[in-house]
């Protein structure tokens, strides 16, 4: 789970994936800021975040999204997030990510908002 | 007899005698005091008394006896025994007639006579003052022994060794005529711990001052020695001089090293502990004379490992020695299967206790002092046996791990499946894993700082109407009342570290939450209320 590869995929324009796999924790780090690297080489102005296969995050995750949230801010991209139960759902409003965060159910939900589609 | 000789002594004692003053005209009669006179009970005069016909002229009694001459030498002439019911309980001691003749046989009638109605009279008198006398005794030996129990539990230990990831459990009872049993825990160096069972022979006073010399000397030389078979020699020869004749000491001293899960112990005549882990019993054996019979003894040390989940039981032979009425031993071989039965803890002291129970009876009156001390390693991640309900609180399960990142998911795991029971609804499920896991992540990382040698404890029970999670660490006294809540705008602009979100999420998951220290062990309580706000059931 550690050092897992997370795949990224090509949303359509301007719009790159990151299929989230497993978990979002401290451990994969590398393996979440590598995929975040490899999404930018396309220099998209969405990045979308696929969390049907989460099966944990805690705060550490959460704390990695932030970062995340930071990196795109400075490249003025957007950040999108689909796929999330309803746990998870919840927890991105306790911690207010949804704010600045595009929360949508589906993917095509999340490309249509990310003006992809 | 003794009683009754007691009696008989304080009857002569206060025997009052008239005699004419000295060559007075008038015959002024003056109240003399004589001398009491002891009748050993041994004495055959008593014998003779107690068969006698009626008044007994000492001076023509031919017989060897101490009390004879002694009365003669008081004065007295003649003795009427009082008898009555065929036994002696008193004497009528007459000295000389005033007129200096001789006693005549009228005077002799009078007297049977008079001891006729009196032994009756002093008889009951007696038995009014018995009960007194022996309440007198009762009470001396009733303080003897609160006297022997009050050396006795002043030397017992005040509170039991915190060890983490283990469980010390400790039994004492003691007999009515206290045993002379002891246990005790010593701190040692090296974060290691010095565990003693003993059992001086002999009971009451004298045991007990010896119990207390042997604990001294054992609390003194352990630290120093550390080495349990240089301990007990040490013991020995301090003892060996100062000991009663008869009297010795068994002990069975273990040092154990809680860090490493070792154990080292020399034994002096002591029972053998016993290891109990699934289904098996195992004797741990040492050889060694009991302390304070010889001097220059050695002792065996022997090392032995308690696996994660075992259990040591120490015990003293009030247990295993117990009679039934039928005269029949509980013995060591039933004691060996209750210990492989599985139970650890509270709970293997409770089916000891619950097994001699059934064994020795409802009437049993224990014949010795019984201590039981289990020490048993917890498995890693593998339940603790649920504690037993007690006031309205019921744990569902109680463990540990190691503090190495990622087994927080070990932890609400385990948690999880042991509310299934519960039937909590799917959201209120993720909020204690979330919880339960983020509770766990600051145990293993700031209160343990990630070392995997330092345990996370963890126990879910439910409450009255809540289910409580508690998870310690050794966070010393920081009960976290300092934190910052975190704020997302602040983290964006640099303001604040992107991490830091751990107790905010916790208190967003639980109904309740509260951190609380004593100084070394934190908790961290997690509470969900059950009923009410449409949560469980």
């Amino acid at each position: 789970m550690t050092n897992e590869v997370l795949s990224v995929r090509d949303g359509g324009p301007g719009a790159a994936i990151i299929d989230i796999k497993g978990e979002v924790t401290a451990r994969s780090e590398d393996a979440l800021m590598a995929a975040f690297s490899e999404a930018n080489e396309s220099k998209p102005h969405a990045i979308l975040l696929n969390f049907s296969d989460l099966e944990y995050m805690n705060s550490s995750g959460i704390g990695l999204l932030v970062t995340l949230l930071v990196r795109a801010n400075r490249q003025r991209q957007e950040l999108f997030a689909f796929g999330l139960t309803d746990h998870y759902r919840q927890i991105f409003e306790l911690t207010r990510l949804d704010e600045a965060v595009g929360i949508h159910d589906t993917e095509g939900d999340a490309l249509a908002a990310a003006g992809a589609s | 007899m003794s009683a009754r000789a007691g009696a008989l002594r304080r009857f002569i004692g206060r025997r009052r005698t008239q005699v004419r003053s000295e060559g007075a005209v008038t015959p002024l009669q003056r109240e003399m005091e004589v001398a009491p006179v002891d009748i050993a009970p041994n004495d055959p005069i008593l014998a003779y008394f107690q068969t006698a016909s009626g008044a007994v002229e000492l001076e023509s009694l031919h017989l060897e006896s101490p009390a004879r001459d002694a009365l003669l030498e008081a004065g007295v002439r003649i003795v009427v025994p009082l008898i009555t019911q065929g036994e002696l309980v008193g004497l009528l001691n007459l000295g000389p007639r005033l007129s200096e003749q001789e006693y005549s046989a009228d005077d002799r009638k009078l007297l049977d006579a008079l001891a006729g109605q009196a032994a009756p009279a002093v008889r009951v008198a007696q038995l009014v003052r018995q009960p007194e006398s022996q309440a007198r005794e009762r009470e001396r030996v009733e303080q003897e022994l609160r006297v022997a129990q009050l050396i006795q539990q002043q030397f017992l230990p005040r509170e039991l060794p915190d060890l983490h990831g283990w469980h010390v459990a400790a039994y004492y009872r003691p007999a009515r005529e206290v045993g002379g049993d002891f246990y005790d825990f010593i701190e040692l160096p090296g974060g290691r711990i010095g565990i003693v069972v003993g059992d001086v022979t002999d009971k009451g006073v004298p045991a007990a001052l010896v119990m207390a010399t042997t604990h001294s000397l054992l609390r003194a030389e352990a630290p120093r020695l550390v080495e349990p078979s240089k301990v007990l020699e040490r013991v020995n020869d301090l003892l060996v001089n100062d000991m009663p004749p008869k009297m010795f000491v068994t002990c069975l001293y273990v040092v154990l090293d809680p860090a490493a899960g070792t154990l080292r112990f020399a034994n002096a005549g002591h029972n053998l502990p016993y290891v109990g882990a699934e289904g098996e019993t195992l004797e741990l054996m040492a050889r060694g004379m009991p302390l304070g019979l010889l001097p220059d003894m050695t002792y065996e040390e022997k090392a032995a490992t308690l696996a994660p989940g075992t259990s040591l039981l120490l015990h003293s032979d009030g247990l295993a020695e117990a009679h039934n009425p039928e005269g029949d031993m509980f013995g060591f071989p039933r004691l060996m299967g209750i210990v492989g039965s599985g139970g650890a803890g509270e709970a293997l002291i409770d089916n000891c206790l619950k097994s001699l129970d059934s064994f020795v009876g409802a009437s049993w009156d224990q014949e010795d002092d019984i201590t039981l001390v289990t020490v048993q390693r917890y498995g890693s991640g593998v339940n603790r046996p649920p504690a037993a309900e007690t006031d309205g609180s019921r744990v569902l399960t109680q463990f540990e791990l190691p503090s190495e990142p990622g087994n927080e998911r070990r932890a609400f795991a385990l948690v999880t499946e042991s509310v299934q029971e519960l039937g909590l609804p799917d959201d209120q499920l993720e909020k204690l894993k979330t919880a339960v896991a983020e509770a766990t992540m600051n145990a293993i990382e700031h209160g343990n700082h990630n070392d995997p040698r330092i345990p996370v404890g963890i126990t879910a029970s439910v409450e009255n109407q809540d289910l409580v999670v508690r998870i310690t660490d050794e966070g010393g006294s920081d009960i976290l009342s300092h934190r910052e809540s975190p704020d997302l705008e602040a983290k964006l602009e640099g303001r604040q570290n992107p991490r830091g979100w751990g107790l905010f999420l916790i208190e967003s998951m639980v109904d309740e939450m509260d951190v609380t220290s004593d100084g070394t062990t934190r908790t961290v309580e997690l509470i969900f209320h059950l009923k009410g706000d449409g949560h469980g059931r």
